[in-house]
């Protein structure tokens, strides 16, 4: 029997025809009918004509308002599920009783079963100024509840709809760091607190970027759950993308929003990670040991 | 409903049809997913394929596919149409009307669906994509029991392609604890907006319904393309509604006035009809039709023009617009069919609160069509930046 | 090579003297340490020494710090550690896995204990240096971890430990992961480093000879007890216990009833006679001899005298370098093992019929219903292997 051997790659073809198919091929099209106009009335976008006069369309002030609010809500939201987040994972992998772990990841999961919007409107019934939150409030004397419509509600969405993809990232990423290197630090002569800083959050740092990025970027396009929850306070700028796609039918328009969007994502993800850098670069420096020809 | 078992919600019982609501006609799940399927599939605009064979009047094909908003048809009538004639009915539902042209042009002949149905002023798009079929009328003889005054809209003067399916209109409905005064007017609304609704205001989410308020309030052409007119009425939503409003909610039926929250709502007379009456307090909310003018927007069955069926195509709308089915349609959409003589059968079958699905003669004589139009791209442009104000 | 162990009065309060007494850890309904008691003095290297599951690790964890006993008090030179935390503890631990840091270089790892006490940094390069230097480590000192072999972060952990200068130094199999070559050229070292240190070191192992070899005393533990504690001469030569006995080293057993005399014990076999009689026994209680392999000579003519002798086939000869090994059935259930420096070996092969005789001063008689239940030669927890010819 002749033995088939496939080169390493072969593993990883899947993967890449899955990208290419899926990110990479849409993203192009974007990318190409961004520089096309739209022609006429019924038509959505043409590409006989090359020009950047869509990029030009896009910077008007609407969109650089409506992106400082995306920002906003973005950033706030990707902090308020760190800081969330990462003690409830750190909790889940270091703290809790190894036993209780499954059962804790799959209640993490569980609003994963229900339909994302089902979830958001659920929440918009309870939020509402007569709804159960307000009743629970009143019932125990508080004045009425009405947070539906404003910033605090879109947070609220926002936590709820993407805490699990912050805490599932930290929680692998805690849990990997493992029980032996913080027993190591502490026989070291480190406290809990040391050790965390020194080795569970530098070993864990990947994850925590993973879990940074795996929020943020959904949440610079999603518009849903701010809309839903936030009203006219929950404008974002994927709400404008989809409003040329669908209502005006302008693909080209649209297209340069959306390449728009993602260039200024990838480049907020940058200068985010950088400014991280610098702020941890003097706790780093102070541990840097070269010994050179020190005793030698 | 029947259906109601297919959503599966973490909310009480009470709830379901809120959320089952939001999830069908022109609800948010279109929008979310239609932007990324659409854009794969249109790389081509060109519609081919051979044309579908000629309706003639033979013997029905044993199957018929329906494409259309979600939970648009009462189930009965569906149903009794396969028992009387044959074919076998498969539904598949849309969002938008954006979404189904999408899929049309992007299928080139291929999509499979016998029967569409567009919205009147998506015709001419259809209609210019080829993306329709010319309807046999000697196959829909029932086209009588269609009342006159839905026939022969602008988008389609001689019914050539289209038939009415249903259609509604837009006013407010006000929370009269909070608003105690009567309001009867655009202009009214307006005032309850900077005043007592402050902060408690809702509008459509769709940029000719805004802009449309101004127009119909000031008397001006709805599908207007003065630029002055455009210019002006930017200039009075941004300044003087654009502050007030809270949201841009285009089902507030579906959960806003049964949660009563807001105060003041622009809402198609359909749903404002279905909100009322799932409130816990109906006499607290007080319809008000636009006024001095306001839209007729209306959905029409069609068929595509790469339809597989088209004898049970015809078959059906002859077959949906039998007058014996019209009272059942109306109970289960809320809104007018077009059919003759409705308003009393549906008064004899009991249905409530009929002053918000039939309208007199001088108010229909205020409604104006709508028009997709070179002035579509400037009132994307001012819905968007309503939104950016209004966030602010 | 062995320590007396004279308990002088003040020597437990010592620096690097450690106590446990009556030490007790449960986990659950199982008890992993039993009311355990221990001295270690200070500068010796000690060896807990048993099966898996006996304990070694807990005891070394709760010396440590990582877990509390449940009864008992610890004391570390001198004073209770009962409530110090951990990091404390004038006490420093080589890992089994070696717990390096994977972030940070060798001489990052080195450091890090001298950073958390805030050692100037001349001085903390200077120690780390002198650190990487001892354990022959101090050309790697850029490294990461993940580049070095198995051996190299053995060296790296060893340091990072030493270099705090701790009271008690603990160890849990650290030699466990390496190859045999590497292992008794680390053991050696590690000897070394700690007679120059003066360091006292708490070994954990479950190889019999890493412990014989290196300790100045074992502790043989069983089920979360100490069932001897004495220096490796006296384990091997006077075990306490037919456990002990089985456990260190290798030996043949002879299960059998105390003989009317109370001169030996007498089993189906043979009968055994040591160089003194039995005390603390009376006739016809059961009983188990046992001979370690290295006592019995073999023969092919039957030698003079009905005592200390046995009858049976060679079924088995296997060289061992400056030994060879033969392994003589008896019956269907006994077999006998002998142990002769290859210069002297009889000259036998398989199926040759042999007597097996060896030296009263070479048997030791437990009392029966202990240890190994299967009588004749016991498979120490390294087997040797058998070879057929
Ligand atoms: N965290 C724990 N939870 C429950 N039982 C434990 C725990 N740690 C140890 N044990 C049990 O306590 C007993 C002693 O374990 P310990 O790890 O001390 O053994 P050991 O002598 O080090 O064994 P090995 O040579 O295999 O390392 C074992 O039976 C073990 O199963
Ligand atoms: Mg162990």
């Amino acid at each position: 029997m002749r033995n088939l051997r496939l080169p390493g790659f072969a593993l990883a073809i899947p993967a890449w025809v899955w990208l290419a198919v899926f990110f990479i091929a849409p993203v192009g099209v974007v990318f190409w009918y961004s520089f096309g106009y739209k022609p006429g009335l019924f038509g959505t976008h043409a590409n006989d004509k090359l020009s950047l006069d869509r990029y030009l369309e896009v910077l008007t002030p609407t969109f650089f308002d409506t992106f400082v609010a995306t920002m906003w809500i973005a950033l706030a939201g990707t902090a308020l599920c760190l800081v969330i987040g990462g003690p409830v994972a750190y909790w889940m992998a270091v703290k809790s009783p190894p036993a209780w772990r499954g059962l804790l990841l799959a209640l993490v999961l569980v609003p994963f079963w229900t339909n994302f919007l089902v979830r958001t409107i659920g929440w918009q019934v309870i939020l509402a100024p007569e709804g159960w939150a307000s009743q629970a409030a009143q019932a125990i004397g508080l004045p009425a509840f009405d947070i539906l419509y404003t910033r605090a509600a879109v947070l609220l969405g926002v936590v709820y709809n993407y805490l699990p993809l912050m805490i599932l990232p930290l929680y692998v990423a805690f849990d990997r760091v493992g029980e032996p290197l913080r027993e190591a630090s502490r026989d070291l002569g480190a406290n809990r607190l040391r050790t965390f800083w020194r080795v569970t959050l530098p070993l864990a740092r990947p994850g925590i970027i993973v879990g940074v990025l795996l929020v943020y970027i959904p949440l610079m396009g999603d518009y849903i759950t701010a809309t839903v929850l936030g009203g006219a306070k929950g404008n974002m700028v994927g709400q404008m993308v989809a409003a040329q796609f669908q209502t005006a039918q302008n693909w080209a328009l649209g297209s340069a929003m959306a390449v728009t969007l993602i260039l200024v994502i990838v480049l907020s993800a940058g200068v985010v990670g950088a400014l991280l850098w610098l702020v941890s670069w003097p706790m780093r420096r102070a541990n840097r040991l070269v010994l050179g020809e020190v005793g030698s | 409903m029947a259906a109601n078992d297919d959503v599966r919600i973490l909310a009480s019982r009470a709830a379901a049809p809120i959320v089952r609501r939001e999830l069908s006609r022109r609800g948010f799940l279109a929008v979310a997913g239609g932007v990324g399927t659409t854009m794969l599939l249109a790389a081509c605009t060109t519609p081919g394929g051979d044309p579908a064979p000629a309706a003639t009047g033979g013997t029905l094909e044993n199957a018929l596919s329906i494409y259309t908003w979600g939970d648009y048809d009462a189930p009965e009538v569906l149903e009794a149409f396969t028992s009387e004639k044959g074919p076998r009915i498969t539904l598949d539902s849309y969002g938008s009307n954006e979404e189904m042209i999408a899929k049309l042009v992007a299928a080139k002949g291929t999509s499979g669906y016998d029967i569409i149905v567009p919205t009147g002023v998506f015709i001419p798009q259809l209609i210019e994509n080829g993306l329709l079929y010319k309807l046999n009328r000697d196959l829909i003889p029932n086209i009588e029991h269609v009342d006159e005054a839905y026939l022969g809209r602008v988008w389609d003067p001689n019914n050539e392609y289209s038939i009415c399916k249903a259609w509604g209109t837009t006013g407010f409905v006000y929370d009269k604890t909070v608003i105690q005064r009567e309001l009867k007017t655009w202009d009214d609304f307006f005032d309850a907006a900077k005043n007592e609704a402050s902060g408690k205001t809702s509008v459509l989410d769709d940029p000719v319904e805004i802009t449309g308020i101004y127009y119909w309030a000031n008397g001006i052409d709805w599908d207007t393309t003065d630029p002055a007119e455009i210019d002006a009425a930017e200039k009075f939503l941004l300044e003087e509604l654009a502050p007030h409003i809270s949201a841009f909610d285009s089902y507030p039926g579906g959960a806003a006035i049964p949660q009563a929250t807001h105060a003041l709502m622009q809402v198609w007379n359909g749903d404002a009809r279905l909100g009322i009456m799932n409130s816990p307090d109906p006499d607290r909310w007080q319809w008000v039709l636009g006024s001095p003018a306001t839209e007729l927007w209306m959905d029409n069955w069609a068929i595509s023009a790469s339809a597989p069926h088209p004898e049970a195509a015809h078959a059906f709308l002859n077959f949906v617009l039998d007058p014996e089915y019209a009272v059942a349609q109306i109970d289960y959409i809320g809104y007018h069919t077009g059919a003759k003589g409705i308003e009393q059968m549906a008064e004899e079958a009991g249905l409530g609160m009929l002053d918000m699905v039939f309208f007199t003669p001088e108010q229909l004589a205020t409604m104006q069509d709508g028009e997709i139009n070179e002035a579509q791209e400037r009132n994307v442009e001012i819905w968007n930046k309503l939104k950016a104000a209004a966030g602010a | 090579m062995s320590r007396s162990a004279d308990p002088r009065a003040d020597i437990a309060t010592e620096r690097g003297a450690v106590t446990l007494q009556a030490v007790t850890k449960r986990y659950g309904d199982q008890t992993a340490v039993d009311a355990l008691s221990l001295d270690i003095q200070p500068g010796e290297f000690l060896s807990l020494l048993g099966p898996s599951g006996c304990g070694k690790t807990t005891t070394l964890r709760m010396i440590a710090g990582f877990e509390h006993p449940d009864e008992g008090d610890i004391q570390i030179s001198g004073r209770s550690v009962l409530g110090t935390p951990a990091y404390r503890r004038d006490v420093n631990t080589v890992f089994q896995a070696y717990a390096l840091f994977p972030h940070l270089t060798v001489a990052e790892n080195v450091a890090y204990g001298l950073q958390q006490k805030r050692v100037p940094k001349l001085e903390l390069r200077e120690r780390v240096a002198a650190a990487l230097e001892m354990v022959q480590m101090r050309g790697f000192a850029d490294r990461k971890p993940t580049q070095l072999s198995g051996g190299q972060q053995q060296r790296v952990a060893l340091a990072r430990a030493l270099v705090n200068r701790p009271a008690v130094l603990l160890l849990d199999e650290p030699l466990g992961a390496l190859d045999r070559q590497l292992r008794e050229e680390m053991q050696l070292e590690l000897k070394l480093l700690q007679a120059q240190l003066g360091i006292t070191f708490v070994f954990v192992t479950h190889d019999q000879d890493e412990a014989l070899s290196m300790s100045d005393r074992i502790a043989v533990m069983r089920d979360g007890r100490i069932e001897q504690l004495a220096d490796a001469d006296t384990i091997y030569a006077r075990p306490a216990s037919a456990y002990v006995a089985a456990f260190v080293g290798q030996q043949n057993f002879f299960d059998g009833v105390v003989a009317p005399d109370g001169a030996g014990v007498d089993s189906p076999r043979a009968q055994l006679r040591p160089a003194t009689p039995l005390s603390g026994f009376a006739a016809g209680d059961a009983a188990r001899a046992a001979v370690r392999p290295e006592f019995v000579e073999l023969s092919a003519d039957r030698p003079s005298g009905n005592v200390n002798i046995a009858s049976g086939d060679v079924i088995g000869v296997s060289h061992l370098g400056e030994m060879l090994q033969f392994l003589v059935q008896l019956d269907e259930q006994t077999a006998v093992l002998s142990r002769r420096p290859t210069p002297d070996a009889p000259a036998l092969s398989v199926g040759d019929r042999v007597w097996a005789t060896w030296r009263p001063d070479a048997v030791q008689v437990f009392p029966a219903g202990d240890a190994a239940a299967r009588s004749g030669y016991v498979p120490p927890p390294t087997a040797a292997q058998i070879s057929d010819p």
